[in-house]
C-alpha cells in the first residue's frame, strides 16, 4: 500500500498526461462522461499529491531523501498537479451548458496527433484478445488511451485488457493509422 | 500597406532555428488578423509537446531542451494574447460571448500546461546536488522518452518519416528532431531523416529497442 514517493511522482505525471488527452477528446466528441472522468481523476491527483508530501517529508525525516531531493519531487508533482487543474478547466467548457464553438472541434480535428473513437463490431479480428496479444501501439501505432466495456470506463488499458464486441476505444495516433484501427474495428480489414 | 502577407508560420513540422526566448519575451504585440482556430490549434500542439520536452530535458538532463521549453512558453503567452484580441473582434451577439468564452478558458488552460511545463524544466538550474534524482523518477513509467542519433550507416537517411513508417511498426513517435542547431518540432510524414539527426521519442522500451537498431544500422528497415 506504502508507494515510494517517486512512484506517486510518477503516478502524479502519467494520471495528468491522461487527462489532457480525456479533456481534448471530451471536447472534441463532445462527450460528458469523458469530461466527468477528468474530474474524477483530478481528484485523484489531489490525494496522490497529499499522499506524497506526506511521504516526502517522512522520508527527509528517516533520511530517506534529502531536503533538496525531497523539494523537487514536490516541485515536480506540483506541476503534475498544475497540468491536471488545466486539464479540468478543459473539461468544465464540455460540462458547461453552452453549445461548444464549432472552432473547437476543429481546432482540435486539425492537430497533429488525431483522436479517434472505433466500436469493435462482432467480425473484428480484435474481438476477444488481449491488448498485449494485439500489440497495437506498436504494430499501429495507435495508443489506446481509454475504453468503454458496456457502461464501465476503463483509462490507460494495460496488455491484459481483453477487447470485447461492442467495445469503444479511444485511440491517439497519426492520421493514417486512425483509418487502419477503423477498419480493424469494423471488421473491414482482418490483417493488423 | 502593413497588410501586406500577414500569412503566420507555424512552428511545427518544418526545420526551424529558435529564436532566444529572452528576446521573444516583452517584444510588442500588435493586432495581426489570424483566425481563432489556427492560433487554438497551435496553442493545443504546443500544450501537449511541451510537457514532453520538459520530461525530456529533466530525463536527459539537458539545459538545451529546457530552454526550448522556455522559448515554447513565451511563445504561449503571445499567442493567448493575441487570442483573446481576436474573440473580442469576433463576438457579435451574446451567444457569440457565450461561446468564445469557452475557447478561451481552454486557451487558458493551454497556457497553464504551458507554465507548468516550464517550472519542470526550470528545475535544471537548481543547485546540482538534487540533478541526479531526476532521471531516476521516470525510468518506471510504460511509455518512456528516448534519444536517439540517426547514424550514417542507417537506411533511414534521406528517407521520409511517412515511408519508413515509424509510428506504425514501432509505436514510437517522434516528439521533436534536433538537426545541428536547429530544430523540428512534431515533424510530419514528408520530414526526411538525415545523418546525424537526434529524434526524441517517446515509447515502450519494446518499440525503442526496434528503433534503436535500425536508427544505427544494426537492421536494413523495420518489419
Amino acid at each position: 500500500m506504502d508507494k515510494t514517493a517517486e512512484e506517486l511522482v510518477l503516478e502524479i505525471k502519467e494520471k495528468s498526461e491522461l487527462m489532457v488527452d480525456l479533456a481534448y477528446s471530451s471536447v472534441l466528441y463532445d462527450n460528458k462522461t469523458l469530461a466527468k472522468e477528468v474530474y474524477e481523476l483530478e481528484n485523484a491527483v489531489d490525494n496522490l499529491y497529499y499522499n506524497l508530501q506526506k511521504r516526502a517529508l517522512e522520508d527527509v525525516k528517516n533520511q530517506k531523501h534529502s531536503i533538496e531531493d525531497a523539494l523537487t519531487l514536490l516541485r515536480i508533482a506540483r506541476a503534475g498537479e498544475q497540468i491536471a487543474d488545466a486539464a479540468q478547466e478543459i473539461a468544465d467548457v464540455e460540462l458547461r451548458d453552452v453549445e461548444l464553438h464549432p472552432i473547437l472541434k476543429e481546432s482540435i480535428q486539425d492537430s497533429d496527433v488525431i483522436f479517434t473513437r472505433v466500436v469493435i463490431e462482432p467480425i473484428s479480428i480484435l474481438c476477444n484478445k488481449t491488448l498485449g496479444e494485439l500489440k497495437l501501439a506498436s504494430e499501429t501505432g495507435m495508443i489506446i488511451i481509454a475504453m468503454r466495456h458496456e457502461n464501465r470506463w476503463l483509462y490507460s488499458p494495460h496488455k491484459k485488457t481483453k477487447i470485447d464486441p461492442y467495445d469503444v476505444l479511444f485511440a491517439k495516433g497519426p492520421e493514417d493509422s486512425a483509418q487502419h484501427l477503423q477498419d480493424l474495428a469494423q471488421g473491414k480489414t482482418q490483417e493488423i | 500597406m502593413k497588410e501586406k502577407n500577414h500569412k503566420r508560420r507555424t512552428i511545427f513540422g518544418r526545420l526551424q532555428k529558435t529564436p532566444k526566448w529572452q528576446a521573444e519575451e516583452f517584444s510588442e504585440i500588435e493586432y495581426k488578423p489570424t483566425t481563432v482556430k489556427e492560433l487554438l490549434t497551435e496553442m493545443k500542439d504546443i500544450s501537449e509537446l511541451i510537457i514532453d520536452l520538459a520530461y525530456s530535458a529533466i530525463v536527459f538532463d539537458s539545459d538545451e531542451i529546457a530552454e526550448e521549453v522556455k522559448y515554447l512558453d513565451v511563445r504561449m503567452d503571445k499567442l493567448n494574447y493575441d487570442i483573446r484580441m481576436m474573440a473580442m473582434m469576433a463576438a457579435r451577439t451574446k451567444e457569440d460571448a457565450e461561446q468564445l468564452a469557452g475557447i478561451l478558458q481552454i486557451a487558458e488552460a493551454a497556457e497553464s500546461i504551458s507554465n507548468a511545463a516550464g517550472d519542470i524544466a526550470n528545475l535544471l538550474s537548481l543547485e546540482e546536488k538534487t540533478r541526479p534524482i531526476l532521471p531516476k523518477i521516470l525510468k518506471n513509467a510504460d511509455e518512456k522518452l528516448f534519444r536517439l542519433e540517426v547514424s550514417e550507416n542507417s537506411s533511414a537517411c534521406n528517407r521520409q518519416i511517412g515511408q519508413i513508417r515509424i509510428e506504425s511498426e514501432t509505436g514510437m513517435r517522434i516528439i521533436a528532431i534536433r538537426r545541428s542547431n536547429c530544430w523540428i518540432y512534431n515533424p510530419q510524414s514528408d520530414i526526411s531523416l538525415k545523418a546525424k539527426d537526434w529524434l526524441i521519442v517517446r515509447g515502450t522500451d519494446e518499440g525503442f529497442i526496434d528503433l534503436r537498431d535500425f536508427l544505427s544500422g544494426k537492421t536494413g528497415g523495420l518489419e
